[in-house]
């Protein structure tokens, strides 16, 4: 039964949520392997993101399922009051289901959502939050130019040419360190981002006074919480490589796909070394049996079980 | 930079949500005075969830700002996997506020919502579900019978039943042992518990089947289907505890046209800030002899069912040899397939 009357009742104010919510989505399973470094990068994510975010803001992070050292880390975080909102879940519920409760629980009137492997710079908020205000279809808006398939933007396209006071241009508006930096930061090779970079154009757009590029990835975004909620519940069977739905959503419901015209964020990957990607020049590695396909095939098959039976 | 393919990309199953999910809200912060027992009593009722309920469940506890001794037990009730989600706000949100989040982003198709001193008993899961069953109208159904009207007569939506005729309007008389329990657990005055003792409850029969609800639902646990649960919020979230936040959970309901119902057993108990000889022995009862509270669950939520040589192959991987082999086999392979990037 109870005694006394309830402390609780007493309490006549409770902190109101701010406009945005800065959620981070982290599974870290173990640290060897492929996940070596991932709490380093996790570190320098969450110690970019409070260092460089001036815009008042609430910190969420969903953890998926993470190893005991990870856990203890985003726990302190948390006492310390560097993470407002911790979401620690037993099983890994997907990158979808991490997205579900992100997108509906968060309170912010906007959301900015990274992957943990994201390093952000002054202004990445505030230039994101500048251009979802001047472009109020504006449905995904990442801080930093890049180039996605034309099948994801054929709306924002359509909305530039037919929209008055918007001026849109094609051409080379994204220089070629910039978008090296973040086409290597995915593991692809120098020759095969040149090739890409010479073969394509961008689009520059300019809408009361708010210059945006066309483009927009899932791996960091900010997006009003009231558009993002027409796409949910996602459907994502797997952790992780479902992703794309949203791309597809975003363009197919008429919404803008945009980012800004500065790198404002990196995506670190795995490793921390993000500027001077370390990349074998070509012809300089040696052919080693590894690189067989059959071998390689094999061996891939053999790490891909290893980590289910470690990791289930 | 990615170095390596992220294995988490490859064919995993991500897990699949229950049927049922139940949320607690926690908020102890300090362990003396009206707290001293509240960690405790939290324990008990994990333990009772676990030991009574009678199909697979997800357990979110949302912790609303309790003090880092709470936190930690929280954490270590997460590890051993008897919590499986764990929200930890770094601020008091108010009750309506953690509702916010809970109604918002529960995955589960059923929701149980419950404050942290709530003991439930075998059965509750299924008699609320009949309730639900007979009053497909029923936005919230509490285990327990309601003696209040939490409406204080402004509800409207019950009033649709009384000229259906599948159902049956009438009053309920409680046995005395039922209020009893319930008087011991709000700890009335005499004044009060007596009026209890004297007025019947109103109440609706579904005629097919028989099933009899009382008119009401009480905020301290109920259940409602997440279709109802995601129109519901957001709620206003000024205050800790104020009631003209939490009661706006149930104009809500009433606007929307959904029943607030309650069994007329009591299949829970408000435990609330104390323990006595009767709760500890009831709780005895239910959970044997195993510690509250540290039960882990059985984990029944993967819907494949793997072959023999899949359930040889974890088992042996689980055995700390085996488990070091495998690391080192991993950490072999990955350095062999990545080491022209990794050398640089």
């Amino acid at each position: 039964m109870r005694i006394g009357q309830n402390p609780a009742k007493s309490i006549d104010h409770v902190p109101q949520p701010s406009r945005v919510s800065a959620a981070i989505v982290t599974y870290i399973p173990f640290l060897s392997g492929y996940y070596t470094h991932s709490l380093e990068v996790l570190k320098a994510c969450l110690n970019s993101l409070l260092e460089n975010t001036g815009t008042p803001y609430d910190l969420l992070v969903f953890d998926n399922a993470s190893c005991p050292e990870v856990r203890s880390y985003l726990a302190e975080a948390h006492q310390q009051k560097r993470i407002q909102y911790l979401v620690l879940s037993d099983k890994n519920v997907g990158k979808g289901g991490a997205w579900n409760f992100i997108f509906q629980a968060a309170p912010g009137e906007f959301i900015a959502y990274a992957d943990s492997d994201i390093r952000f710079y002054p202004g990445w908020l505030e230039r994101s939050l500048e251009i979802l205000e001047a472009y109020p279809l504006a449905g995904m808006v990442t801080a930093r130019p890049m180039r996605t398939p034309e099948a994801f933007y054929t709306s924002t396209l359509e909305w530039a040419h037919h929209q008055t006071g918007v001026s849109a241009e094609q051409g080379v508006f994204i220089p070629w360190e910039v978008y090296r930096q973040h086409v290597l930061s995915l593991g692809t090779s120098e020759e095969q981002a040149r090739e890409w970079y010479d073969s394509r154009r961008d689009w520059r757009l300019t809408h009361q006074g708010v210059t945006a590029l066309i483009g927009a990835a899932h791996f960091q975004f900010t997006v009003r919480k009231s558009i993002i909620q027409e796409f949910l519940p996602f459907e994502m069977d797997r952790p992780m490589g479902q992703v794309r739905t949203l791309d597809e959503q975003i363009n197919q419901s008429g919404y803008l796909r945009l980012t800004t015209c500065e790198p404002l964020v990196i995506h670190m990957g795995n490793q921390l070394t993000v500027e001077g990607i370390p990349q074998p020049a070509p012809g300089a590695v040696r052919k080693r049996l590894v690189d067989a396909v059959p071998i390689r095939k094999s061996l891939l098959w053999l790490y891909d079980a290893i980590f289910r039976l470690y990791h289930q | 930079m990615r170095t390596g393919k992220n294995p988490a990309k490859d064919g995993l199953p991500a897990y699949a949500p229950q049927r049922l999910g139940i949320a607690l809200i926690v908020y102890i912060p300090f362990t003396q005075g009206y707290f001293e027992h509240s960690l405790q009593i939290l324990q008990y009722q994990v333990a009772s969830l676990r030991a009574s309920t009678s199909e697979p469940f997800d357990l979110l506890v949302f912790d609303n700002g309790s003090c880092p001794e709470v936190v930690s037990t929280l954490k270590s009730l997460h590890d051993q996997k008897i919590i499986d989600w764990l929200i930890l706000s770094g601020h008091n949100m108010g009750k309506a506020g953690a509702w916010n989040w809970i109604f918002a982003a529960m995955p589960n198709e059923l929701i149980c919502y419950a404050d942290s001193d709530v003991l439930f008993r075998p059965g509750w899961l299924e008699a609320s579900q009949q309730v639900l069953e007979a009053f497909p109208q029923a936005g919230m159904v509490g285990a327990q019978p309601s003696f209040y009207d939490v409406m204080k007569g402004e509800g409207t939506a019950h009033q649709a039943l009384y000229s259906d005729n599948r159902y049956q309007a009438g009053d309920y008389h409680p046995d005395t042992d039922i209020i009893d329990e319930y008087v011991l657990g709000i700890g009335a005055t005499d004044e009060l518990a007596a009026q209890f003792y004297q007025a019947a409850l109103p109440a609706l029969t579904h005629r097919q089947s028989g099933v009899q609800a009382v008119l009401g639902a009480s905020h301290m646990q109920f259940m409602l289907p997440r279709q109802v649960a995601r129109q519901l919020v957001p709620l206003p979230a000024t205050r800790g505890l104020l009631r003209a936040e939490t009661m706006s959970l149930d104009y809500k309901i009433d606007q929307l046209g959904y029943l607030h119902l309650s069994t007329t057993r009591p299949y829970v108990f408000h435990m609330g800030n104390s323990i006595n000889e009767r709760l500890l022995g009831e709780v005895a009862a239910m959970t044997g002899k195993a510690a509250v509270g540290t039960q882990a669950r059985s984990q029944t939520s993967k819907p494949r069912r793997a072959s023999a040589l899949e359930r040889w192959l974890r088992a042996l991987a689980k055995r700390p040899r085996t488990q070091k082999l495998l690391v080192r086999a991993y950490n072999l392979l990955f350095r062999a397939l990545y080491a022209e990037i990794l050398d640089k």
